[in-house]
């Protein structure tokens, strides 16, 4: 095939659009629009990443600045974490828009992130959310619809293709130039985003897995263009193939991710908040209350120090019975809390999943999911933060547990209530309290986040080909019913 | 007659159960002109169609320089100029532009001053070829498109309607340039409603009435085929 012939003819495309008010119109919007996510995102994103590092700093000197006091009391004051953003989150926020950010950890409680960016920007309407990602899944393939949706018909009612076909182009040839046409907008619509990248890559983010995602991006933005073109040239009629590419973008951007969400809360339930914590009471009470030395339920343990340490009485052993109790409590308890919150973290697994595969459906699904994934910003990596903070936060208990257990004498513990003197000596000095921990969760390996990506790249790889495939052999058969 | 370069051969066209073309058969020799004639709906465009593999006919066969409409329908519209009946050219492109993405689309190169002859051919005012078409009127439009036909020099150009929308000035004109044309060796096939165009271009006229070939004339030795004759059936045949 002679290639000369779809590029003259993508050339002209692009002359039509640039003398086209409504193609200029709408690509100004949409180029607007793209630009203005991204500087918004981009300094939103800074300033979050700058706030909460900052926080996270003020949280640890104002835990480490504490005064002398009993361990105990410093594991009720806890301490906060906050969720630092990916660099590429200022691509594609994911479900840090919707998930918490900060946790408080504290002793015996397990609690849920809060502050999410959607909840904190309420005030400010839908344009708090629109991110590049949603730019480039949602508004971009409207301006190719708009763009491209009177490619072909638009020929054949002015019977242009008349002349074309006369002239020995083929029809397949016609449809290439006008997918080379949209495919060039397209291109030149990831610039935006290349930028972004770049921003990101000097964030700290991998060459690999931005090329990846601009690749992915690309391929995203292709399955749209093969998907106008397949209709356009399936439509004898311009308003018949709009009407149709607007169905069917109003049925893939915004009617399938919600029925998708929905399909997964049915397929995959999850218990309820309510109910999953009344059970976790539940489950913890059995453990006994580590706030009291003398709960039959650390009967078991008190006899196995006893025999330890070969004396008869908890006043004897050589660690604080009391700290003892709350560092096996405390184990005990958080023992069932994950396996609680593996439980629910499973169930979310298990919506995600049903969502994956459920993107099959849609190419916006698919490309929404490989966009979180690369971007390090999809429920997985939400998890591995709650797991991170859980790390931190049963690490300083134990510690303040263990000073409780080795350095404070069980009987000014015991007194403390009563004697003045004995109360100040189980005051610990403020040196113990730098012990806490990072959370230093980071975005997965660049190679694991492409694994986990590939399938929903190769969806939207699938509904390329296919229409692809569809808009050519829809033009193929043109050749015969030319007129 | 010269070699021959056109030939319609028992051309039978079926639209749905009705049978456009029946029978049909003529043949055009190199640098003849032939122009074919008829009623509404006689089933002139739809032979010129044939020629060009846009119709197939259902019994028959089409051939352009010797080669099968049917089995090399690129050579053949490689070798073929088309001006279609109503006038389809980019109206958001100028005269100049046009040409020049038509021609490069065939693979033909012209220069720009062969491009300016071209338009000065056809009688195209200067001063609007640089203008989009959307503001010319139709006969500016023909005159284009047929500067598009003649600056692609096929051998073969197939013309329909084409002094349609043009002042009569415009029409003598076109004439004179297919009278160059024709010397020139580019054999002619135009489907037309104007006789006496027709008579005075044309070395050989076939009438179409209902899809069949109801009359045939020829010029003598350098004459012009007889307007009245042909007239003359052409009104006997409608009045059928």
């Amino acid at each position: 095939m002679n290639i000369n012939i779809p590029i003259a003819i993508a050339r002209d495309e692009w002359r039509y659009w640039a003398r086209s008010k409504l193609a200029l119109f709408s690509c100004l919007i949409a180029g607007l629009l793209i630009v203005a996510s991204l500087v918004s995102t981009v300094a939103r994103i800074e300033s979050e990443r700058v706030t909460r590092e900052g926080f996270q700093e003020q949280a640890r000197e104002t835990f480490e600045s504490q005064p002398a006091r009993h361990p105990h009391r410093m594991v009720h004051y806890g301490h906060y974490v906050f969720r630092v953003p990916a660099p590429l989150s200022l691509i594609d926020p994911g479900v840090d828009a919707h998930t918490g950010t900060v946790m408080f950890l504290e002793g015996h409680r397990q609690n849920s992130a809060v502050f999410s960016p959607r909840y904190a920007s309420a005030q400010a309407g839908p344009y708090a959310e629109l991110s590049p990602a949603f730019a480039y899944q949602v508004l971009l393939p409207l301006l190719l619809i708009v763009l491209g949706f009177a490619a072909i018909p638009r020929e054949r009612e002015a019977r242009t293709d008349y002349l074309l076909y006369a002239a020995a182009v083929t029809p397949t040839q016609v449809w290439l130039g006008k997918s080379l046409a949209l495919a060039g907008a397209a291109c030149a619509g990831l610039a935006p985003l290349v930028i972004g990248l770049v921003i990101a890559l000097s964030a700290g983010e991998s060459l690999l897995i931005a090329a990846y995602m601009l690749a992915g991006y690309a391929l995203y933005l292709f399955a749209w263009v093969f998907l106008v073109t397949a209709v356009s040239a399936w439509c004898t009629r311009a308003s018949t193939a709009l009407a149709l590419l607007l169905a069917c973008w109003t049925l893939l951007c915004v009617i399938t991710p919600p029925v998708a969400a929905t399909a997964a809360q049915t397929l995959a339930p999850m218990g309820g908040k309510i109910a999953t914590d009344l059970a976790v009471v539940r489950a913890l009470r059995d453990t006994g209350d580590g706030h009291n030395a003398n709960d039959p339920a650390f009967a078991k343990l008190r006899a196995q120090l006893l025999e330890q340490y070969g004396v008869d009485d908890v006043a004897d052993l050589p660690v604080n019975f009391r700290g003892m109790v709350a560092q096996w409590s405390e184990a005990k308890q958080t023992e069932i809390m994950n396996v609680f919150a593996d439980e629910k973290m499973a169930s979310e697994a298990a919506q995600s999943e049903v969502v994956r595969w459920l993107s099959l459906l849609s190419p916006a699904l698919a490309f929404e999911n490989f966009s979180k994934i690369t971007a390090g910003t999809d429920l997985s990596q939400h998890h591995a933060f709650l797991r991170d903070a859980e790390r931190v936060r049963f690490d300083f208990v134990q510690k303040l547990n263990n000073i409780h257990a080795e350095k404070l004498p069980f009987a000014d513990d015991m007194q403390r209530g009563s004697s003045p003197e004995a109360e100040r000596r189980t005051r610990m000095s403020a040196a113990n309290w730098r012990m806490l921990e990072e959370v230093t969760t980071q975005p997965q390996t660049a190679l694991v986040r492409i694994s986990a990506s590939l399938p929903q790249l190769l969806i939207a790889l699938l509904w390329c080909v296919v229409t692809a495939c569809i808009g050519f052999l829809r033009m193929n058969r043109r050749l015969q019913d030319a007129v | 007659m010269s070699e021959t370069v056109l030939v319609a051969e028992e051309l039978c066209v079926d639209r749905g159960d009705r049978r456009v073309l029946e029978n049909v058969s003529f043949s055009v020799g190199r640098g003849d002109v032939f122009a074919l004639l008829g009623g509404n709906g006689a089933g002139k465009s739809t032979a010129l169609l044939t020629f060009l593999g846009f119709i197939h006919p259902s019994y028959g066969e089409a051939y352009v320089n010797g080669l099968s409409v049917k089995d090399r329908i690129r050579e053949v519209r490689e070798q073929t100029a088309y001006l279609p009946e109503a006038t389809s050219l980019y109206t958001h492109l100028s005269a100049r532009e046009n040409l020049q993405y038509f021609l490069s689309l065939t693979g033909v190169t012209r220069s720009a001053q062969e491009i300016d002859q071209g338009l000065d051919d056809v009688s195209l005012a200067a001063d609007v070829r640089d203008r989009r078409l959307s503001t010319y009127s139709k006969g500016m439009r023909q005159k284009v498109a047929i500067a598009l036909a003649i600056l692609r020099r096929t051998p073969v150009l197939l013309l329909d309607e084409p002094t349609s929308g043009l002042d009569p000035v415009a029409i003598d004109e076109f004439n004179s340039i297919l009278g160059g044309l024709s010397q020139g060796g580019t054999t002619v096939f135009m489907v037309t409603h104007d006789v006496y165009g027709a008579c005075q271009v044309a070395q050989r006229i076939g009438l179409l009435q209902h899809g069949r070939m109801v009359g045939l004339f020829e010029a003598g030795d350098g004459g012009q085929i007889s307007a009245e004759a042909v007239h003359k059936t052409f009104a006997e045949q409608q009045s059928r």
